[in-house]
């Protein structure tokens, strides 16, 4: 029969190569080896305090990359969540003189998803192309951040902020447990709702998903909202931690967070990448980031040793991918 | 080698070039499988086939854009092997297609030249610019076209010349003409049938490749028929064929054993509720008025040409196109247009035509393609497949697919048949009362192409209301109950599967350049004489009604557009069947009717035009009304 014929094509791969194939265990392996790496290069990189530098430094980039990889399932970018977060940094500082601590965050937050509305609705319904909506967001963004601030930092945050970040909860800082939470939301998600499954069907066949009846337009503008209010997010915690609001924060993290998302296995055609693969991606980042601090190698070296290493793991990802699917 | 010996006089007789034997694959999907063609210098050939006769293949392979995978080309006695249209091009071959080589944003002088473009040293626009108007003055178009435009702003016959125009700037001596005047109005493909008769003249040989029958009569000196990637007539003096001949060689052989619908043929259920109505739909520029209905358990064919409008009808149905007009009543209900979610919940289904790029979500598994219509129409914030999973168990039972192997598979990892039985299987999942079905055995092969009509068959016969879309007319005559025929995006007839066979659907579907002018002519026959008239093609003992206009319902003949009748069973049987140049009355007295031929220019059949008149009033005379038809035909 047909049927049969068709199944015994393509014989099932052993559990093992099965495993293997899955992007983000060779993603686990590569931040596992990065790690031994920088273990040998430098004593202080396994101590426990740095551990928690690590983790600590993950919150930020992190919370971003959430918002990054829902866009770039559905096959867009977002350039200007560093922007954003530095324009809802100002916000959330200039409403903190006005108002208490929650409905300041919830200001700035709101903003942020607004923001995203806009990008989002630019692209989806009047079909524009996602960088360049983008890339013009991020340059109004950080121009209203100077404007509004007047070009200097706003320092005087109230300290009670500082709870936000340092409460511990079992011996685990809040905002560790915040990221950690957040991650597995997201991907209960984009796992078992009609929302995730959505937007993963956009990413991968936008017409198909409309045919067969999905929601396409709500669910490729989603992406941006919840990329511009987690970008609002992420600038809280770093405003707790430093109790300043500058203009000039956030900036450049949208390559941070791309990086992330791209080295934890998604496709920037969309439709393919994981939270767990993104999760791996920003420990990563950040783990080379910190190692290269410990190295003592100067800041204008940094750029091009992270730059470098993103590239060669990507290279050396999609020769292995190409043997081991073979 | 041997001397070319061939007088210069004989050049009209000297063969351009000679295709043997040419087969091609795609996938597992033959193509060609045995193709001949021989084309001449200075004459228009025509390519003709049915949707899929390989027509297009063959074009391709000899313009480059395909290799052959066995088969001989030979062009001017040489030998060739085209590895790309580059290879073709630089020795003299050239396909005019429809916008498609011409790059939007240059000028029309850098397209004509866009060649040289990719030369070393400087261009010399001036030398360009007096070469274009020399291309243009031997095509007799001298000022047709702006050199300095972007092509973006040229109308699609101007386009169309500068495509003739390019393939002229690198000398081509072959023009393959795919389909050229699909999108040209009555007045720009004269134009552009003057320019083929001139590139004629001049020496160049030109393939025709269309599905429009009057202009192959009107412009070819030779005809060449393909079927199912054959060869089934090779080179045939045009002037010595007729329509119907022409006909039975593109439709060719019997209904494949395929089709066994035993008594299964639910004929007889006529009286099933109406599950979807459509009347009058238009969804600009493609559809203009289309009506149908389908009742419950009714297959439904829609058959027409590529082009015709009808994937853009169903896609307007299903609110995946705006509509501009007309009406669509689900179950007796009105259904908006807004988007396929409506159509869905309201209890529609649809599997596109495109496969890869209408209905496959890649990244999903198997069960989430097969879910996936489940998620569209389902309320509320989480999946819920778990309320599907008894149905998606039985449903893969029912494909033949293990669930614990297949269900988290690629859908990629299957055939086209397998992928398009779990396309269908996801419209299955909801139960719709109307599933309409766009070219469900694209790229199939033929066992899985059985197997998914027992399929359809037995969701008919479970109640489901059955659209199908098929260019494939044995198909379409095999499987559906009823036949809707779409033309130029118009429903122009609407019959019982049983009642038609390939030849009239053919005839039928086939868009007639003539049609606008013979409806006048038959509309002022009918009113100033106050009678009917009809143009029909006879055949034997049968006739198929292209066109009939009845201003008095006394003389109906009793048939209308698109019917197929034995002449015993018309109102006229008298006068069909005599012919004769004279009004022949009808054995009741009560009517006369004159029945003349209509002939083209170039002394082709084109059927029969008959007007029938009250009997007990003064007649016309004859001769008149002859020259009025005569007059018309000689315009077409």
């Amino acid at each position: 029969m047909a049927n049969t014929e068709t199944l015994n094509r393509r014989a099932p791969a052993s559990p093992l190569k099965q495993f293997a194939q899955r992007l983000e265990v060779r993603m686990l392996l590569l931040a596992l080896l990065i790690a031994v790496c920088l273990s040998f290069l430098s004593p202080f990189f396994l101590t426990k305090s740095n551990i928690f530098n690590l983790l600590d430094q993950s919150v930020v980039i992190g919370i971003v990359a959430v918002g990054m990889t829902f866009v770039i399932l559905t096959g867009g970018i977002d350039l200007s969540v560093g922007s954003v977060a530095g324009l809802t940094g100002i916000i959330l500082g200039l409403s903190l003189q006005h108002v208490p601590i929650v409905p300041a965050i919830g200001i700035a937050v709101v903003a942020g998803g607004f923001i995203g509305l806009i990008s989002g609705t630019l692209i989806t319904v009047f079909g524009l192309a996602p960088f360049v909506v983008t890339l013009g967001v991020m340059a109004i963004g950080r121009s209203l951040a100077y404007i509004f601030s007047g070009q200097t930092a706003i320092s005087n945050i109230p300290e009670a902020m500082q709870n936000i970040v340092y409460t511990d909860v079992l011996g685990i800082p809040s905002n560790v447990l915040f990221l950690i939470a957040l991650y597995a939301a997201a991907w209960g998600y984009l796992t078992y709702t009609k929302g995730g499954r959505t937007i993963y069907a956009v990413g991968s066949n936008k017409e198909a998903a409309r045919a067969a009846g999905l929601n396409t337009t709500f669910y490729s503008i989603l992406p941006y909202v919840l990329s511009g209010a987690f970008a609002a997010v992420a600038i809280t915690f770093s405003i707790s931690q430093l109790l300043s609001a500058d203009p000039l924060m956030g900036n450049q993290m949208e390559l941070d967070a791309i990086a992330a998302v791209v080295i934890g296995g998604a496709s920037l055609y969309g439709g393919r990448g994981s939270m767990i693969g993104t999760l791996i991606g920003v420990f990563i980042m950040v783990m080379i980031r910190n190692g290269l601090n410990l190295m003592g190698v100067s800041p204008f070296w940094q750029g091009t040793a992270i730059g470098t290493i993103i590239i060669l793991a990507l290279l050396v990802e999609r020769l292995v991918s190409s043997r081991i699917s073979r | 080698m041997q001397p070319n010996t061939a007088p210069l006089a004989e050049t009209g007789h000297t063969t351009l070039l000679t295709a043997r034997d040419i087969t091609k694959t795609f996938d597992r999907t033959r193509a060609l499988q045995g193709a001949n063609f021989e084309l001449r210098e200075g004459e228009v050939h025509g390519l003709l086939g049915a949707n899929g006769a390989g027509k297009s293949t063959l074009s391709k392979v000899i313009s480059g854009h395909y290799t052959l995978d066995s088969g001989e080309l030979t062009y001017r006695g040489h030998e060739i092997r085209l590895r790309s249209t580059r290879d073709a091009l630089r020795i003299g071959i050239a396909i005019v297609m429809q916008e498609t080589s011409l790059v939007p944003d240059l000028t029309v002088l850098e397209n004509i030249f866009l060649p040289e473009l990719g030369r070393p040293g400087r261009l010399d626009y001036s030398e360009l610019r007096r070469r274009g108007q020399e291309i243009l003055n031997d095509l007799g178009q001298g000022d047709s076209l702006p050199f300095d435009w972007e092509v973006r702003r040229l109308s699609s016959a101007q386009k169309q010349l500068v495509e003739i125009a390019k393939a002229l700037g690198v000398r081509a001596k072959l023009l393959i003409f795919d389909e050229p005047t699909a999108s040209l109005s009555p007045g720009e493909a004269e134009r552009l049938f003057d320019i083929m008769a001139r590139l004629r003249s001049s020496g160049h040989g030109l393939v025709f490749v269309s599905h429009r029958l009057e202009e192959v009569f009107a412009i070819t000196d030779r005809v060449t028929v393909m079927r199912e990637g054959r060869t089934v007539m090779n080179a045939h003096p045009t002037a010595t064929l007729s329509q119907a001949e022409l006909i039975r060689a593109m439709v060719g052989a019997e209904l494949g054993a395929i089709y066994e619908r035993g008594e299964s043929h639910h004929v007889a259920e006529t009286d099933a509720p109406v599950a979807l109505e459509v009347r009058n739909l238009a969804s600009a520029p493609a559809v203009r008025d289309v009506s149908f209905s389908v009742r419950k358990g009714e297959i439904l064919g829609i058959g027409g040409l590529v082009g015709a409008g009808r994937s853009e009808t169903v896609e307007a149905i299903f609110g995946l196109r705006p509509r501009t007009g007309g009406e669509v009543t689900l179950g007796g209900k009105k259904l908006r247009a807004d988007s396929p979610q409506t159509a869905i919940r309201a209890g529609l289904g649809f599997v596109a035509e495109d496969r890869r790029t209408q209905n496959i979500v890649p990244d999903l598994s198997v069960k989430e393609n097969l879910l996936l219509a489940h998620l569209g129409a389902h309320r509320g914030f989480f999946c819920s497949y778990a309320s599907r999973e008894k149905k998606v168990k039985e449903l893969l039972a029912k494909l033949g697919m293990p669930e614990d192997r297949v269900a988290d598979a690629s859908m990629l990892n299957f055939s086209g048949g397998m992928q398009q039985k779990i396309i269908i299987a996801r419209w299955l999942l909801l139960e719709p009362d109307v599933l309409i079905l766009d070219e469900p055995t694209k790229g199939v092969d033929i066992g899985t192409r059985a197997s998914i009509y027992a399929m359809l068959r037995d969701i008919a016969a479970e109640g489901v209301a059955l659209v199908v879309v098929s260019s494939d007319f044995e198909e379409l005559l095999g499987l559906s109950d009823r036949v809707v025929v779409i033309s130029d995006g118009r429903t122009i007839a609407d019959l019982p599967s049983a009642m038609l066979d390939e030849e009239s659907l053919t005839l039928l579907a086939a868009p007639r350049t003539s049609m606008v002018r013979n409806t006048e002519m038959l509309n002022g026959l009918a009113r100033e004489h106050g009678g009917s008239g009809f143009w029909a093609l006879i055949e034997g003992e049968r006739l198929i009604c292209l066109n009939a206009v009845v201003s008095n319902p006394a003389l109906d003949p009793g048939f209308r557009a698109g019917q197929a009748r034995e002449l015993g069973a018309t109102q006229i049987p008298e006068a069909l069947r005599r012919r004769e140049p004279i009004f022949v009355p009808e054995a009741d007295r009560s009517r006369t009717t004159l029945v003349v031929p209509m002939t083209s220019p170039r002394g082709h059949d084109l059927g029969w035009v008959g007007l029938s008149l009250p009997a007990d009033r003064p007649l016309p005379a004859p001769d008149t009304i002859k020259s009025r038809i005569d007059t018309m035909a000689a315009t077409l």
